[in-house]
């Protein structure tokens, strides 16, 4: 059995918010010097529940998990991180082709990239990368892959050639199931990722991580990356949040409540 | 159980044991205001300065730039002088070595030994310091209603405020010649820039309980007076370097001062002022917190200075049992705030019996020392302890409780099951 899990490198999302600036003018997020990127945590935990599969199914079932990034060369870092935990292949597709990419591109190449691995049953991603949190690349590589997809996992088994999964709902959760091949995006409620022990640390020093361009997934430069983006970025900026804090005072508890309640009704709040 | 795995990561490009780093408490801005030190998964004596322990009484200050920097000495001295760091570093330098240790660390062992020895079921306090839960920020729960106690105990532990390191700076007793202090000195009251009102929840949380007026004296900067007789002492130092390097803000650059032996809150960072007096100063961190006592009221509170007799039980520990039949290095450190530890006893029998460890001598008096002691452990239920001496034959336990739980250097016993 063979899992594939696509994983991205993000800005730490545990950076203050009074740190985080963005280059309107390039649409870029600033690097915080000091602050490396991370794994997104909801990619993460995705490469968790591959572990997890892997885990529960035992040696006999010979499950291979490879981890897929799209990103610079530094998300090398990213890869080292999940060989460490775990995972069996890396593969990064860090050609100057793919930068910008946005949704459909990403999706798109991944795809192309799963194909290229071959018979591929099972492909997990976060629920959403950490950064942009559109959600957009699960679905959609599942739609190019021709796969069911499902979203918002928080356990996964895979059981008689089918995987069954609890996924998260806005007031408990559903378990649902698909044949494979299929993909799940994962969800945080996952639970907690393990920590690299020093002996997988090693043996990952030793794992090679391959580099694919475009041409070694079988397209041209031009179909991935900014020049495939379907979406057009008009803007990108930090949003201004005005607070404005007001102490209703009053003599006594039931005054205040009431000179609450009209304020409350002046604002249109309730 | 099987031997916990050794965790594994990157350290320059290379795969290596995990570096233990802190797991900070952060302000809105991403700033480190505390953290504690996971010294059970360090090794040797000094602890690396990204896993120091951090604690700050009041808010911390905004960095000074090191050639902007300057602190005055005045008072009850012949030559007022201010002294910029460069002025500093022309004196003749001192290097310590010596632990730093919180004097509220280990605070809950005082309720855990008590009910340990009522027979109570009180968990034992943990001395494994969570990455998952050391981000919670508990300052203001007090004045905001927030404050669960028991809540704010079992999420950060009073466990590893502790840490050992190298100290670089020049006497404080050099400066205090050079500016000619009076014989009417009594006491140096150094001031950090550190300053704001002290948070309630600091005490209620040391107290444990909140059925008490804490005393509120208003917006300060932090403050200690050093009695003459320590301050000058050939070891208590202002110093500008940590570990081989200049010191860090979060540990009171440009220059802090350093009291080997005394817990650390006397141990101020980020130096403003120094004032020789002619008497002892009312500074709150000093006559209201970090005060001895039966009892908030108590008319016999005093201030508390140098820590007790300290022996801690490194390995093994009570998570790695039960283990096979075998003989086992019982590890520990050892430190006391009066001077070198020379000799540890430990016991494998509930303190029936008491054998000498092997203790690892160096040159350092207030840094802590290595000890360990050969167990050939048999099959049953053990329980281990570790008693220290200093070289002032003071032997562990010598702090008597006190309602501020501060300065705790009780026998801790750990509990392990051989098969």
């Amino acid at each position: 059995m063979h899992i594939a899990v696509c994983i991205k490198q993000i800005p730490d999302p545990e950076i203050a918010p009074s740190l985080f600036r963005v280059d309107e003018d390039a649409k870029q997020v600033i690097v915080v010097p000091g602050m490396s990127p991370v794994i997104s945590p909801f990619d993460e935990q995705a490469v968790e529940a591959a572990l997890r599969v892997r885990d529960a199914m035992g040696e006999e079932a010979e499950v291979r998990v490879t981890a897929l990034t799209i990103g610079d060369e530094s998300a090398r870092r990213i890869l080292k991180h999940v060989l460490a935990l775990g995972a069996d292949d890396a593969v990064m597709m860090s050609d100057p082709a793919f930068a910008d990419s946005d949704g459909y591109a990403t999706a798109y190449a991944l795809s192309k990239a799963i194909a290229k691995l071959g018979a591929v049953d099972l492909v997990l991603a976060g629920r959403q990368a950490a950064d942009f949190d559109a959600g957009m690349v699960g679905p959609g590589l599942a739609e190019l892959l021709g796969v069911p997809a499902i979203t918002f996992a928080r356990k996964i088994d895979v059981v008689d050639g089918a995987v069954r999964v609890v996924r998260v709902l806005g007031d408990g959760s559903e378990t649902v199931e698909a044949p494979l091949p299929a993909l799940v995006t994962v969800s945080h409620e996952m639970g907690n990722v393990r920590n690299a022990s020093l002996r997988e640390t090693m043996r990952a020093a030793k794992k090679p991580v391959e580099a694919w361009a475009p041409a070694d997934i079988g397209v041209d430069a031009g179909d991935v990356g900014a020049k495939a983006a379907r979406r057009t970025l008009e803007r990108l900026y930090v949003p201004v949040s005005d607070a404005q804090c007001e102490f209703v005072e009053g003599d006594g508890a039931q005054a205040v409540a009431s000179a609450l309640a009209r304020r409350l009704v002046e604002e249109k709040i309730v | 159980m099987p031997r916990k795995e050794i965790e594994g990561d990157w350290v320059m490009g290379w795969p290596d044991r995990k570096r233990y780093r802190l797991s900070p408490s952060k302000d809105q801005e991403g700033r480190t205001i505390h953290a504690r030190t996971p010294f059970l998964e360090l090794e040797g004596l000094i602890t690396p300065t990204d896993a120091y322990y951090i604690v700050a009484q009041l808010q911390m200050p905004e960095p000074v730039h090191p050639d902007d920097y300057s602190f005055e000495i005045f008072g009850e001295v012949e030559n007022p002088v201010t002294y910029t760091l460069g002025d500093l570093r022309k004196l003749p330098g001192h290097t310590v070595r010596a632990v730093t240790e919180c004097a509220g660390d280990d605070t809950e062992f005082w309720d855990y030994l008590e009910s340990r020895a009522k027979g109570g079921n009180m968990p034992k306090p943990s001395r494994t310091v969570r990455e998952d839960v050391e981000g919670v920020d508990w300052h203001g729960m007090a004045e905001s209603g927030a404050l669960d106690l028991e809540e704010l105990s079992s999420l950060i532990p009073a466990t590893c405020i502790v840490s050992g390191g190298e100290w670089t700076g020049t006497r404080l007793r050099e400066v205090l010649e050079r500016v000619g202090i009076k014989d009417s000195a009594v006491a140096i009251r150094v001031e950090g820039f550190d300053r704001g009102r002290p948070d309630p929840t600091i005490q209620y949380r040391s107290v444990g309980r909140t059925d008490f007026e804490v005393h509120d004296p208003g917006v300060i900067n932090y403050d200690k007076g050093l009695p003459i007789e320590k301050a000058m002492d050939s070891e208590t130092i202002l110093a500008w370097a940590h570990n081989g390097e200049y010191l860090t803000h979060v540990h009171g650059a440009p220059v802090r001062m350093v009291v080997p032996g005394w817990a650390g809150n006397w141990w101020v960072k980020w130096i403003h002022k120094i004032e020789v007096m002619d008497r002892m100063p009312d500074c709150y961190h000093q006559t209201h917190y970090f005060v001895s006592g039966k009892e908030p009221n108590d008319p016999d509170k005093e201030m508390m200075t140098a820590l007790g007799v300290k022996t801690v039980i490194t390995e093994p520990l009570e998570e790695e049992s039960p283990l096979p039949a075998d003989t086992y290095a019982i590890r520990g450190l050892a430190w006391s705030g009066e001077g070198a530890m020379v000799r540890v006893e430990v016991s494998t029998d509930n303190g029936e019996t008491w054998n000498d460890a092997h203790i690892e001598e160096h040159a350092d008096r207030y840094l802590w020392r290595r000890w360990s002691y050969l167990w050939d452990a048999k099959p049953g239920y053990h329980t281990l302890m570790s008693r220290g001496t200093d070289e002032e034959g003071r032997r562990q336990p010598v702090t008597e409780w006190n309602f501020q739980r501060k300065h705790f250097d009780g026998i801790v016993p750990v509990d392990i099951e051989i098969e």
